[in-house]
């Protein structure tokens, strides 16, 4: 019955086409109700914004390396251990475990594809893996990278496979050997620290006796730019990654909240003078450093679109905290959030369409994003104690934050709709989160240059 | 011997810093403190000697040049502690003053009348003691970020300092820093809390 009215609806279509485009409209929503399974597709793609997954995860088999058998003390976690974490911490993937090889599994949970390998101990004392992804159904190889290593260097090994295999299946680069730089209270002094974006291998960068903070990534991921009180006053340092610490600026007073240009490696940041905040734009290279823009409220957290474009910032111009958007050269400011008294500390998207932000109601942190005209607000974190500071993963698809829902303040990964919270520090108290940039000579298969 | 001479010098100076800064009722005039630091350095004095003496005779003059400097840097360490007594006395003071009524409201910059009360209090000290100068702290409670609370903290400290400066105390006597919410004075996450943290203090320094 139903294919015959699509019979004469499709006749319909074809004699109004020839009358009128608005009738062709009428008749097209009509279609849209009447074959829902084809409309359907078109429908999701418009309606993503309600606090639904927006993800599609690909379920993918992880089946334990063969190894000879009591020839290997594994110090920390195993090889498949490593890539089922990198898996459902990416945001893309649903794991399908295995003991070994299961066709009737892996169908039944959909996953068409599987990684596991084989690991070898050497002469050296080394470890040799042989990692592979397969194609559940016919076993073909569509993967396969061989590593000799010592145990230290198994979590490296394993991220660069993993994000191996989202190249592979997905065509995008991966983050799983991305870092985060944060600051952690060390003997009661607030220290910068830098980890894998798992939070494993941390190691601490400042040693200082007093605070450091608001630490954030310098261009191709060289070195850090953070805040120090030494001089008994917020300014900024910068520290190449093996190098010494460098202040910056210190014709200024009061400077903080670092945002690096990602094309230039410039430095956007706020500076305090007698009560007045600005923004202020600087080279870390020449230490030269001119005001930004000339506004009367106060200016803080600035933050760069992914191409460097435009930035965001927070003015007091309104009495709280609102986040407004203007060109590189000053131009064109426009306000972005409306909803509620305080919105603080936005950062832009990868993908440039939409930014997170930190907002405050009753007290309490919480992260949400809009798109950049304020609109379709999601409200990520909920009824869970402070969610601060999000951070975006360099593809866009996770954004990192500190929260204090389990007591005391630690690092947490979510999917950018708020789904998949993982909480990555433990002891201690961590906060401020920033992704580093892409490793550019992990992914050699972008063959950038 | 010398190691020695310094641990009495600088014992000397101890005893010093100690005669004049405990004692002492907390309106002190200036005249009164060499007096004491004085009679404090007697006795350290007649200790050293005997100890000098015995050793110096072959170098006379060197002992009697060394005897010389010696006393001139007990002085000049008398003195130090003096004023550094004296600066003690006035940050305390003032900070005494501020502490007894926090003076910001939440996510506010605004003075309140206590808050104009006390700092009025503040201006009047400064205008007396004029070698003082000052550096304000701007603070605030845990709540908020922490870019957004350094320019609140800039905001508060500027507020005080406005009014000071209305008061009559020169502007360039005076320096403003914000902490943010990064040096609280009260740990934890209670409205208490929170209204001893949304403040401002004061460091007192002396000028050169």
């Amino acid at each position: 019955m139903s294919s015959n009215k699509h019979a004469v609806d499709g006749q319909k279509v074809r004699k109004v086409f020839r009358i009128s485009s608005l009738a062709l409209s009428i008749v097209f929503w009509l279609l849209l109700f009447l074959m829902p399974s084809v409309s359907s597709a078109a429908i999701d793609t418009i309606a993503v914004d309600v606090g639904i997954s927006v993800f599609k995860t690909m379920p993918i088999g992880v089946v334990p390396f063969t190894e000879p058998k009591n020839s290997i003390e594994w110090i920390e976690e195993k090889p498949h251990q490593i890539l089922t974490r990198d898996a459902e911490l990416s945001g893309r993937f649903e794991v399908v475990p295995s003991e070994k090889f299961n066709l009737a599994l892996f169908s039944k949970k959909k996953a068409k594809h599987y990684i596991t390998g084989k690991v070898t101990p050497t002469d050296g004392g080394k470890l040799r893996l042989e990692c592979f992804l397969y194609v559940s159904q016919t076993k073909d190889i569509l993967l396969g990278e061989a590593y000799t290593i010592t145990q230290q260097d198994l979590r490296k090994a394993m991220h660069q496979f993993f994000d191996q295999v989202i190249y592979r299946l997905w065509a995008e680069r991966g983050v799983a050997s991305t870092k985060l730089a944060y600051v952690s209270k060390i003997d009661g002094i607030k220290q910068v620290v830098v980890s894998d974006y798992d939070g494993f291998h941390r190691s601490q960068i400042t040693r200082d006796t007093v605070i450091s903070m608001m630490p954030v990534w310098m261009k191709d991921n060289k070195g850090l730019v953070y805040v120090n009180f030494k001089t008994n006053r917020p300014k900024l340092y910068s520290r190449m990654f093996g190098g010494t610490e460098k202040v910056l600026f210190p014709q200024l007073d009061q400077t903080y909240s670092p945002a690096v240009n990602p094309v230039t490696g410039e430095l956007l940041f706020s500076n305090t003078v007698d009560g007045k905040t600005d923004l202020y734009i600087g080279s870390p290279k020449t230490g030269k450093a001119r005001k930004f823009a000339y506004l009367k409220s106060n200016q803080t957290s600035p933050a760069w679109s992914p191409f460097a474009s435009e930035v965001l910032f927070t003015s007091d111009r309104g009495g709280g905290p609102q986040i407004f958007i203007m060109g590189k050269d000053g131009s064109d400011m426009r306000r972005v959030t409306f909803m509620g008294r305080y919105n603080e500390r936005a950062s832009w998207s990868p993908s440039g369409d939409r930014i997170a932000y930190t907002s405050m109601d009753n007290g309490k942190m919480n992260i949400y994003t809009c798109a950049l005209d304020g609109s379709d607000i999601v409200q990520l974190t909920n009824n869970a104690g402070n969610n601060e500071h999000p951070t975006w993963s360099p593809d866009g698809k996770l954004i990192a934050f500190s929260s204090n829902r389990s007591g005391s303040y630690q690092i947490y990964i979510m999917r950018m709709d708020g789904s998949n919270v993982t909480r990555i520090t433990n002891s201690g108290e961590n906060t401020s989160p920033t992704w580093s940039f892409f490793y550019e000579d992990s992914n050699k298969q972008e063959g950038a240059k | 011997m010398n190691k020695i001479k310094l641990a009495l010098i600088s014992g000397a100076a101890c005893v010093a810093m100690v005669a004049c800064s405990k004692p002492q009722p907390p309106q002190t005039d200036p005249a009164a403190a060499p007096a004491a630091s004085a009679t404090a350095q007697q006795p350290a004095g007649t200790e050293t000697a005997p100890e000098a003496v015995e050793n110096a005779a072959p170098v006379d003059q060197d002992s009697l040049a060394a005897e010389q400097a010696r006393l001139e840097a007990e002085k000049i360490a008398a003195d130090k502690a003096r004023l550094e007594s004296e600066r003690a006395r006035l940050e305390q003071l003032i900070n005494q003053i501020m502490s007894e009524d926090v003076y910001f409201d939440f996510d506010r910059s605004e003075l309140t009348e206590k808050a104009k009360e006390l700092l009025a209090q503040v201006a009047e000290l400064l205008l007396r003691e004029t070698r003082f100068t000052i550096t304000i702290e701007g603070h605030t409670d845990a709540r908020g970020t922490e870019d957004y609370n350094f320019t609140l903290g800039a905001k508060r400290a500027m507020k005080v300092k406005e009014f000071l400066n209305a008061y009559g105390v020169e502007g360039k006597r005076m320096e403003s820093v914000s902490y943010g919410k990064e040096a609280p004075k009260v740990e934890g996450a209670s409205e208490e809390a929170y209204s001893q943290n949304r403040r401002a203090n004061f460091r007192v320094n002396i000028k050169d």
